[in-house]
């Protein structure tokens, strides 16, 4: 699995702004956390449930999102037969379980999807838009430009490791994790500067503004998508 | 243009016993370079070049620390008056490490950054990403994720990068020390279409064959200061002795001389029998179905990026489980898990394997004798240490040590492993001559205590240093084997020399 803000989007069946997708993804958040299991509640839930679905197949992961419907489902069909027809600790364990999946699985895609389909420079624009100073918005988004860095460090370090045959040798867990953490903080050190000083050379600065070569607006999916996402929060919170 | 009036650079920096010293960067110096030059800057590691290149985008003395005198101006202005900003308006970078230098992860993004930054029309910035991706031929790497891309591809991304901002000063830090001799030359092609657009190009550089008809000047550089300097004509009558005497990088690799070194090598051979493997993606796989390799020498594992080199080393390391290949050596059969056990690798990046917090524990941690006594191993290790030069280091913090120092400490701990094979990803990876004769010593020393050493590198003149059996793989298949003598040398300055010098 990759991690980081990037993006192909050339490739997706469709692109929404930044906003939409956070919109959707407090949404979701919110009423999957908190929903109950009956009346309108249930049906909202319903719906969230798919949301998930429709935007991994946006973006073409195909393959999660139907292993996503897959869980789902046997979640659903899990809380709807097997525990009202168990008892006792077999019921407690298929009710938390289930209950972290129904609850946390949505959220948690809408979470993936957002930073597998949006690239920095469009998280930076649209940051700007809705006028986040950049004081903010350029340490995170270095921050995820750093999550793939930190994977390739993390396996070569690992590999070092398994040649030096550490893990036999070492039994103390502490030592083992300081043998991983200090490589891999002198090299966030190093890239880190590194960074900065490309970043700073090429013209990255606080206080100007930039233009921008990626398209940032929010289409009629976009409208249709937000006031929808606000109907469901208003229905939530009024019924 | 661009002037150096007794430009003066002290820093501060931490000794690796704790005490503080200031070092001279750049002495002294007096300095003019001229609109559509192409300079070259040389010399020994730490002799000021990469300073020397910082003083003129601005980030010394705008982002590293120390101490500045005298006067640097572009266009008349001096740079402590203008913001780096300004001067990034003015001057593109490239720098040495790709890995560490783009903002963005997605490619176009990352060409888009600097000319976004400048506040540049998009219409004009996308127009200029497919001139440029056109011009530089690499509409193949346009929108990607910058992790799926090799080393060379990325400074190729770093060049359009520049090409869609077209400064007037182009300055590039050691550019080439993570390319092949492919990458080389692409890189060698944008640099003479950017000399005929007449920018001004400053590049600091060890590794000097592909610059030897670009440059109009080379500037051999030693404690800060200006020790040689040659014109466009004297340069190119530069022969292999005296760059060996300046001590700087050849200028042609042609004219590398190779001392045919018989009798190498022990009559038995290693074995490697059914390396196949393949990456979840499908790329840099490699199909050995059997090599031989002979005992006790040096085996450069040359080919292009792509070609496999890493791959094969990962699983003669046994770092990689679903190989079902193994060696065989000295009338054993060595599976993956024997391999992890018999097979050492010094990596391109030593940062990533020195875990302890003294060089002496580093080394401590390899040695296996189970039988030994505390004092007796400690012993061996200083006994090791010693023959490579790290005797003034025993207490010292790994981290503390400077990059050759590192990877002697790397060494040091195979050496004391006890393994009988060692393998050096891209020992020489940004070295100047002098350390990469170093590493070529020390590679030597290990063949005489009787190790076998497999060595992937692009290096033409690390080869004829020190290596004995090449191979050469292409698209994963060993497309030739081959001990390394007088006439088996064409071979490998067919696939280095003529790619790189067709310019």
């Amino acid at each position: 699995m990759e991690i980081g803000l990037q993006s192909a989007q050339s490739r997706d069946i469709f692109h929404l702004d930044p906003r939409t997708k956070l919109a959707i993804l407090i949404t979701v958040g919110i009423i999957m956390m908190s929903g109950k299991y009956t009346g309108v509640e249930y049906v909202l839930r319903l719906i969230c449930v798919a949301v998930p679905f429709v935007l991994l197949i946006s973006i073409r992961l195909f393959r999660s999102a139907f292993i996503y419907v897959l869980l789902m489902y046997s979640t659903v069909l899990c809380e709807g037969f097997i525990i009202p027809n168990t008892k006792g600790m077999v019921n407690l364990m298929i009710m938390i379980i289930c209950g972290v999946i129904s609850r946390f699985g949505p959220g948690y895609l809408c979470g993936w999807y957002v930073v597998k389909s949006t690239s920095v420079s469009e998280f930076i624009t649209a940051m700007e838009r809705m006028h986040f100073p950049n004081i903010i918005t350029i340490p995170m988004s270095v921050m995820f430009r750093y999550f793939p860095t930190l994977k390739e460090d993390y396996s070569s370090i690992h590999d070092a490791m398994k040649m030096r045959e550490i893990g036999k040798k070492i039994k103390n867990p502490f030592t083992y994790i300081e043998y991983i953490l200090v490589p891999i903080m002198m090299s966030t050190v190093r890239i880190a500067n590194d960074l900065s000083a490309a970043s700073l050379s090429k013209g990255l600065g606080v206080n100007r503004t930039r233009t921008h070569i990626c398209k940032i607006g929010l289409g009629f999916i976009d409208y249709v998508l937000i006031i929808s996402m606000v109907v469901m929060l208003v229905t939530f919170y009024v019924f | 243009m661009i002037e150096f009036s007794n430009v003066t650079f002290k820093y501060n920096v931490t000794l690796s016993d704790g005490e503080k010293e200031d070092i001279y960067g750049i002495r002294d110096l007096n300095f003019s370079i001229g609109k559509g030059e192409f300079v070259v800057l040389t010399g020994g590691s730490g002799c000021g070049k990469t300073i020397f290149i910082r003083l003129i985008n601005g980030l010394i003395p705008h982002f590293y620390s120390g101490e500045l005198f005298g006067e640097i101006t572009l266009n008349g202005k001096s740079i402590r008056d203008m913001s780096i900003f300004e001067i990034s308006s003015k001057v593109g970078s490239v720098f040495q490490n790709p890995r560490s230098q783009f903002f963005n992860v997605n490619t176009t993004d990352e060409m888009a950054f600097a000319a976004e930054n400048q506040r540049r029309d998009p219409e004009e910035i996308k127009k200029r990403i497919k001139d440029t991706a056109v011009s530089m031929k690499i509409e193949k790497l346009l929108d990607r994720n910058i992790f799926e891309l090799s080393g060379g591809e990325k400074q190729l991304v770093a060049c359009a990068g520049i090409g869609v901002l077209s400064p007037e000063i182009i300055v590039l830090d050691e550019p080439s020390s993570n390319l092949d001799h492919h990458a080389i030359n692409r890189l060698s092609e944008i640099l003479s279409v950017w000399k005929s657009e007449g920018k001004t190009i400053i590049i600091a550089e060890h590794r000097l064959f592909y610059l030897r008809n670009l440059a109009d000047r080379m500037i051999v550089m030693e404690n800060g200061s200006v020790s040689n300097e040659f014109k466009c004509e004297d340069l190119k009558r530069l022969s292999h002795e005296d760059t060996v005497k300046l001590g700087i990088r050849t200028l042609s690799l042609d004219s590398v001389s190779y001392d045919c070194k018989p009798g190498i090598g022990r009559s038995s051979n290693l074995i490697f029998r059914d390396f196949k493997f393949t990456y979840k993606n499908n790329r840099h796989s490699i199909d050995i179905p059997k090599l031989d390799v002979p005992e006790g020498c040096v085996t450069a594992i040359i080919g292009h990026n792509g070609a496999g080199k890493s791959t094969f080393a990962r699983n003669i390391c046994g770092l990689e489980k679903r190989c079902k290949g193994y060696i065989e050596y000295l009338d054993k059969r060595l599976g993956y898990k024997d391999r992890l056990h018999n097979c050492y690798m010094i990596m391109q990046d030593v940062n990533h394997q020195l875990f302890t917090e003294s060089v002496e524990d580093e080394v401590m941690l390899s040695m296996t004798g189970g039988d030994m006594s505390e004092d007796d191993k400690r012993e061996r290790v200083r006994e090791i240490l010693d023959k490579l030069d790290l005797s003034k280091y025993y207490e010292t913090h790994p981290m503390a040590l400077s990059g050759g120092q590192k990877q002697r400490v790397a060494i040091a701990s195979g050496i004391a492993s006890e393994k009988p094979i060692i393998v050096f990803d891209e020992p020489t990876s940004g070295l100047d001559l002098f350390h990469m004769e170093q590493v070529a010593d020390a590679i030597k020393d290990l063949i005489r205590i009787g190790k076998n050493v497999f060595v992937i590198t692009h290096d033409y003149e690390f080869i004829l240093k020190c290596c004995d059996h090449i191979i050469h793989l292409e698209n994963g298949r060993v497309k030739d084997s081959f001990n390394l003598d007088d006439g088996s040398i064409c071979k490998i300055k067919e696939f280095m020399c003529e790619m790189s010098e067709v310019s």
